[in-house]
């Protein structure tokens, strides 16, 4: 037998972090950093876990990034059945942000890789960041 | 005050349309209270481990309690992603040792085959932090460990034939085991001709897609005397850690920083500093090859980047250093993600009390080790059990 259909899709709130999501769109890749202990975050946040200050300032990540871990998807889940043959998930390091981001370039990185980051929207319309080699 | 496991059971593992979550339940309960040798009426506390949301049951911890005969005594429900069931195994044994009860049980089960591939690897996708990386990025579970791969490779040297190689020796000890979800060997040039999921990781690198349950009777040991429980296994390490939920957060790539912390915990309680004289068998957490590799590493089996050569040298082989996942581990056993840390203390016990059959590993200090990881080290369990 099969069950009722069921649709789970959620409603996200953001406006803690929309300067992020704002960010994506001109260009720019935010991270947060806490006003009172320094404390660096990215994927960026509002309050600070560790000495719970809310008072954070956004930095823009920027320059050269390190290629630290990849993969190739090759078998994409439910709500990604765009990407047809599959996507290259990276996370390179810029100072003292690490970001997680999709690879542009052509085959394969490589740990140690140099790239710099962009932003764009995929087919389904999600904003995100993706790595170019240098 | 000791607490010691004084019953077990677990399913038949695999691909079990034949049965509703409950019912798998039944099966692995029945097998735990014949084990123990104790009445239903003896246990007091329920605790249902079930990560959930790939069975059609979505608050699952009622329907099994009362369909395995424990309504009224819990059901108090725990979810700790892949570590689910030693997050069980915890809540039992805290709750004994604390005072409260006597006797607990600890359920794990887990239905993840009612949902097509897809749908579960949106499901393992979200085992992180969703709006940073599955909503973003399309993260997959074998996808995080594939990351972990890439970063081991290129620092340690680690291949592919090594981690395939991981693959070999658990079907092998799998094809012995009538609970396996596979039970048949592979070949090396098989698992290495296999197409890739998440690049570096293979389908042969990867554990199935499983439904099955556990479960691990809990005692005090004043109740053990008091029942004439005559083969206790006594659990005499604990550990536990964490790390981030974002993957981007993490300080390193070539291990897992929460078996590491969980570990050295779980041996300062049992009085270990050298695991390889001191443990006779390990059951760790081999989702992916490379969780094995870097789990030899991380518990301290061999040094950091040399997990590769252990399996390349038979180190976790039978007759080798220490046998790991001599029931084929969650690469051929299967990984029903509830039931798998209960599992792992199903096959320590079996193996302690020396009831392994053709899978029996020669005992010298007649100690043992479960490692339970969630998500990549998103959660860490260690237990040391012995007799």
């Amino acid at each position: 037998m099969e069950s009722r259909t069921f649709i789970l899709k959620h409603v996200l709130p953001v406006s803690r972090v929309e300067r992020y999501w704002k960010g994506l769109e001109e260009g720019k890749i935010y991270g947060t950093r806490c006003k009172s202990c320094g404390a660096s975050f990215y994927p960026p946040q509002a309050d600070c876990s560790f000495c719970y200050s809310s008072d954070v300032e956004w930095v823009e990540v920027g320059g050269e990034g390190v290629v630290e871990c990849f993969t190739r998807i090759q078998r994409p889940p439910q709500g990604f059945e765009f990407a047809g043959s599959g996507y290259t998930i990276t996370v390179a390091r810029f100072g003292e942000f690490k970001v997680m981001g999709w690879f542009k370039g052509e085959g394969l990185p490589k740990v140690g890789m140099r790239v710099k980051a962009e932003t764009g929207r995929d087919e389904s319309g999600v904003w995100k960041v993706y790595f170019v080699p240098t | 005050m000791r607490v010691g496991v004084i019953g077990v059971g677990c399913s038949k593992f695999g691909v079990r349309r034949d049965v509703t979550l409950q019912e798998i339940a039944f099966e692995a309960v029945k097998e735990a209270v014949v084990d123990a040798g104790v009445s239903r009426e003896d246990i007091e506390l329920s605790v249902v481990g079930t990560a959930g949301t790939r069975s059609y049951e979505l608050m699952p911890a009622v329907p099994v309690n009362e369909y395995c005969g424990f309504a009224g005594r819990g059901p108090l429900r725990v979810e700790a992603a892949c570590a689910t069931g030693s997050a069980a195994v915890y809540a039992a044994y805290s709750s004994i040792k604390a005072g409260l009860v006597d006797v607990a049980i600890a359920i794990g089960c887990e239905k993840m085959t009612e949902v097509d591939t897809a749908t579960s690897l949106a499901v393992g996708g979200r085992g992180g932090s969703y709006l940073w990386e599955f909503h973003q990025y399309g993260t997959t579970f074998p996808g995080h460990y594939a990351m972990h791969a890439s970063a081991h490779m290129a620092r340690y040297g680690t291949t592919e034939k090594q981690m395939a190689m991981v693959a070999v020796k658990n079907h092998r000890n799998a094809a012995r085991n009538p609970k396996a979800h596979f039970q048949k060997e592979i070949t090396l040039e098989e698992a290495l001709a296999s197409s890739y999921v998440a690049y570096p990781l293979r389908l042969f690198d990867c554990s199935p897609i499983s439904d099955g349950a556990a479960a691990a009777i809990l005692a005090s040991e004043k109740k053990i005397k008091e029942l004439g429980v005559d083969n206790p296994v006594w659990i005499s390490g604990v550990g536990y850690s964490s790390d981030t939920a974002n993957l981007s957060r993490r300080k390193d790539y070539g291990g897992l920083m929460a078996t590491v912390a969980a570990s050295r915990m779980a041996y300062k309680m049992a009085g270990i500093d050298n695991p390889l004289k001191q443990l006779d068998v390990a059951s760790v957490h081999d989702c992916f090859t490379i969780a094995e590799i870097m789990a030899y590493e991380d518990l301290g089996f061999c040094r950091k980047g040399e997990g590769g050569r252990f399996i390349e040298d038979g180190g976790s082989d039978f007759g080798g250093h220490i046998p790991v996942n001599t029931f084929g581990g969650l690469k051929a056993k299967g990984h029903p993600l509830g039931a798998t840390g209960v599992a792992m203390v199903y096959e320590v016990v079996k193996q302690l009390r020396e009831e392994a059959g053709s899978l029996q590993v020669d005992l010298k200090n007649y100690r043992g080790l479960t490692h339970n990881i969630g998500g990549t080290g998103h959660f860490g369990w260690v237990f040391v059990f012995e007799v």
